[in-house]
């Protein structure tokens, strides 16, 4: 398709340079069409203008996916056991977090597809270096309680998560960001965040993607599981503690009324009993399905799979200031030992992408995919072992969680790393048990010599990129020191640019191959399975589920 | 004993209910609101008082009063045993009579055999093909063992029957057996062969002799599952997802949620202790020389 320079050049007027700069890549083929929605989702252009730009840049109409169901169906639910009081402040866990998401929303939801959409807030905007973001809101919108949502509203729900005197489980994404304080009312539907550093990826900060980031009312004191106050298009009909949820359409919800009449949630605290309640028919949905525990599931006919491409994965540390690890071509020498191809097509069941031993996973529009894609070779493998001088091999031990694969990926890695002569025992620990006080000195996560440990989804890599890798984070446990490493990733962040984030990409990737104080072998698949029949289930990969245009056949 | 052990286990409250990736002020701030920095011996103490005081305190996880929690649990966890209990306890007993009665016939060794092999089976297996048959294929019983809200008795009974299936496989073969063995050293006695010889039908010589006499191991064997039944389900309660008090316990243990856990503890034996004593009385009743015993 030609490209309509006319139009385009209309589209352009009072656009932001930065914002220009992102249209050139796209008309220059230098960015995706995906690349391109998604980071202009992030620099806050509406999606509709960017479908606008797309077809004047000869890219055609985007594909509409939207089909409208009947309303009125119950919509039964499974899920895990909320693990604790559900309270924004606090919530960590997937069960509890997809409850919160029924009535509570977003300034913005991370979609699907990792693209952006206003939510709470209309629009958003970074200044010129990316320390100032300013987010409009929307106007009309109601609390379940009856008041008006308003910048007062959004400035005490982030005020309250980024305070480290209210156990807020959002402070670790806060922290070197966003302080109390820091968010700014200029009118009633204009807010400020003055961030502590440049940062090109905040909005995710404030979206679905930080799961505690729902907006509540500005008098909320505690005790959330007393009123379950949003703004969402679902209203809490029953909450019983360990048992089960249900939930009522919102009739002055501000944008579309959800289908269903009602949604029902029931918990479980394992997988098995989800997969037979959904064989049996008593539920429509498992939220979250591991693919292990379900492949049952995965070739019936009778049940759908949403598979979501998500940044998930399993982080196998090493040691970088101990043992026979401490030497970088002993830790690439057992990078080069797995076979991430198997993983992908045998562990996973092919629900997986594969890894490239740094957080850059394929679905980030940032990932420098030119870096070329790490291969089993056991030849060059004893190689570096033979120039590390431990040609004779050594024996260690890999400490990780009993969780979803990880016993099973522990396995395999143990008999790949055999052909170099590595002995590794295994020692495979409950998840409390591995993650202990999760602080140096008194966590097997982080004090191990080597371990895997389960990272959920985010849709940009900032975290991964800094608490577990940077030389002061908080979850390195590879004991990675690096100033290189610590400059690139901050300039990533700071990053307003795609074409400037892909280039520090880059050089990350690059560098982390080299260094490889972490594996990251595969990045597996959020998969949600549905019976047949039911549609319009829209789930993230941060374990949210949005049911506002489910129905059933 | 509970207090102490579960504080030399890794990990703090603020911490399972955060999880290892939250921030360590946030985990001070959250520890300090709920009182376990405190040292100890005055959380001990304070928690003895407000118990004494009839006061199970409040769940660090779920921030809301334990009592609510383990006298729900408490609740169902008696419903399903006591579903369990009907089922296997006369049933149990007859295998055993018809076992003993018809000693090393076929029919004797079906249900010694059978029963055996079902109780190695772990619950879980049972439990999993169980609701395959009748849940998934033939769809009869719920899989769930969560009755709906306000359902009155037979729907609460309909709901139980899949859940207790399992406990009933566990079970019958031990108390068959045991009931078995008794009946089998009471038929040869010298009593049964003087009741015989007195000219007594043979059913009286059965009801009034045999079985008095018989049942006294199987009591003490059914008070001793008893504690079983109600406070160990942990994988039945998952299975049947089903809020019983051993899975309460469980969970509360792995949060580190001492209250829960004190009380769900102490509850359970409470019922150990009324259950021995019940088993204590029904020995009495059916073995008059304890009673003379005690009245000298």
């Amino acid at each position: 398709m030609s490209k309509n320079y006319r139009i385009l050049d209309l589209l352009r007027r009072g656009r932001t340079p930065l914002e220009n700069h992102l249209i050139d890549g796209l008309i220059d083929g230098r960015i995706s069409r995906r690349e391109f929605v998604r980071h202009g989702s992030l620099l806050g252009l509406s999606l509709p203008l960017l479908g606008r730009i797309g077809m004047a840049a000869g890219f055609g109409a985007a594909p509409s996916l939207a089909r409208a169901g009947a309303p009125g169906a119950t919509i039964r639910i499974g899920s895990s056991v909320p693990a604790a009081a559900i309270d924004p402040v606090t919530i960590a866990d997937a069960g509890g977090l997809v409850v919160m998401q029924q009535v509570a929303e977003f300034l913005c939801v991370d979609g699907p597809d990792l693209v952006l959409k206003p939510a709470l807030a209309e629009s958003w905007k970074p200044n010129a270096d990316g320390t100032v973001w300013t987010f409009t809101l929307r106007k009309g919108v109601k609390f379940h309680s009856g008041g008006e949502m308003k910048a007062d509203d959004v400035v005490a729900s982030i005020d309250r998560l980024a305070d480290p005197a209210n156990s807020s489980n959002a402070l670790s994404v806060f922290t070197g960001i966003l302080q109390k304080g820091n968010t700014k009312k200029v009118d009633d539907y204009t807010v400020e965040f003055h961030l502590d550093a440049a940062n090109g990826n905040f909005p995710y900060m404030v979206s679905s993607d930080n799961y505690n980031a729902v907006i509540i009312p500005a008098s909320y004191k505690g005790d959330y599981e007393k009123s379950f106050d949003g703004t969402g298009p679902f209203k809490l009909e029953k909450y019983t503690p360990k048992v089960g949820a249900s939930f009522v359409r919102n009739d002055d919800y501000w944008g579309d009324k959800a289908l269903p009449d009602r949604t029902e949630f029931t918990f479980f605290t394992d997988i098995q009993p989800q997969i037979l309640a959904l064989q049996g028919g008593q539920i429509d949905i498992i939220n979250q399905m591991p693919v292990l525990a379900g492949v049952a599931l995965l070739n019936d006919p009778n049940f759908e799979i949403i598979s979501l491409k998500s940044s998930a994965h399993q982080q196998l540390h090493m040691h970088c200031d101990e043992g026979p690890t401490k030497d970088a071509r002993v830790r690439r020498a057992i990078a080069l030992c797995l076979d991430r191809e198997k993983l992908v097509a045998g562990l996973m069941k092919g629900r997986s992408a594969l890894g490239n031993d740094s957080p850059f996973a394929a679905v980030y529009p940032s990932t420098d995919t030119s870096v070329p894609q790490r291969k089993q070779d056991i030849a060059q493998a004893k190689q570096l072992m033979e120039s590390a001088g431990l040609a004779q091999g050594f024996k260690m031990t890999l400490t990780t969680e009993r969780y979803l694969e990880i016993p099973e990926y522990a396995q395999l890695i143990q008999n790949w790393v055999k052909e170099i002569g590595i002995e590794l025992e295994l020692n495979i620990l409950d998840q409390g048990a591995y993650y202990g006080d999760a602080v140096f000195g008194k966590s097997n996560w982080l004090d191990s010599v080597m371990g895997i440990t389960d990272y959920g989804h985010r849709g940009v890599p900032n975290v991964y990129l800094a608490a577990p890798l940077k030389s002061e984070g908080t979850w390195n446990a590879a004991h990675f020191k690096n100033k290189d490493y610590d400059q690139l990733a901050t300039s990533y962040i700071a990053a307003l640019d795609l074409e400037a984030q892909k280039a520090t990409a880059g050089k990350i990737q690059k560098l982390l191959l080299e260094e490889t104080p972490v594996i990251f072998g595969y990045f597996y698949d959020y998969l949600t399975a549905t019976a047949k029949g039911v549609t319009g289930v829209q789930p993230t990969a941060m374990s949210q589920l949005f049911l506002e245009k489910a129905s059933k056949a | 004993m509970v207090f102490l052990g579960g504080q030399v286990l890794p990990g703090n409250v603020g911490r399972a209910i955060l999880g290892p990736f939250a921030d360590q002020r946030a985990v001070d701030a959250l520890n300090h609101s709920l009182g376990v920095d405190r040292p100890l011996l005055v959380q001990y103490g304070t928690w003895i008082w407000n118990f004494l005081h009839g006061d199970m305190g409040t769940s660090y996880i779920f921030r809301a009063p334990v009592a609510p929690f383990v006298i729900d649990a408490l609740g169902n966890s008696m419903k399903l045993a006591l579903v369990a209990f009907v089922l296997v306890v006369p049933i149990g007993i007859l295998g055993g009579v018809i076992a003993a009665l018809n000693l090393n016939r076929p029919l004797d060794r079906i249900i010694s055999l059978g029963g055996l092999s079902v109780t190695v089976l772990p619950e879980f297996v049972t439990g999993i093909i169980l609701i395959l048959i009748f849940g998934v294929w033939l769809r009869w019983l719920p899989i769930a063992a969560a009755w709906p809200k306000g359902a009155g008795f037979f729907t609460q009974l309909y709901y139980l029957i899949l859940p207790s299936l399992p406990l009933f496989l566990v079970l019958f073969g031990y108390i068959a057996r045991m009931a078995r063995s008794g009946m089998i050293e009471a038929l040869d006695s010298d009593y049964t062969r003087t009741a015989v010889l007195k000219g007594l039908p043979w059913r009286t010589v059965i009801w009034r002799h045999v079985l008095r006499n018989a049942l006294l191991p199987t009591i003490t064997v059914i008070a001793t599952q008893t504690g079983y039944l109600i406070g160990g389900l942990v994988v039945i309660e998952t299975l049947f997802r089903y809020q019983g008090i051993g899975s309460l316990i469980f969970t509360a243990a792995r949060g580190k949620d001492f209250p829960m856990l004190e009380a769900g503890i102490l509850t359970i034996g409470i019922v150990y202790a009324v259950a021995t004593l019940v088993a204590d009385f029904l020995y009495s009743v059916l073995n008059p020389r304890i009673r003379l015993g005690a009245e000298q």
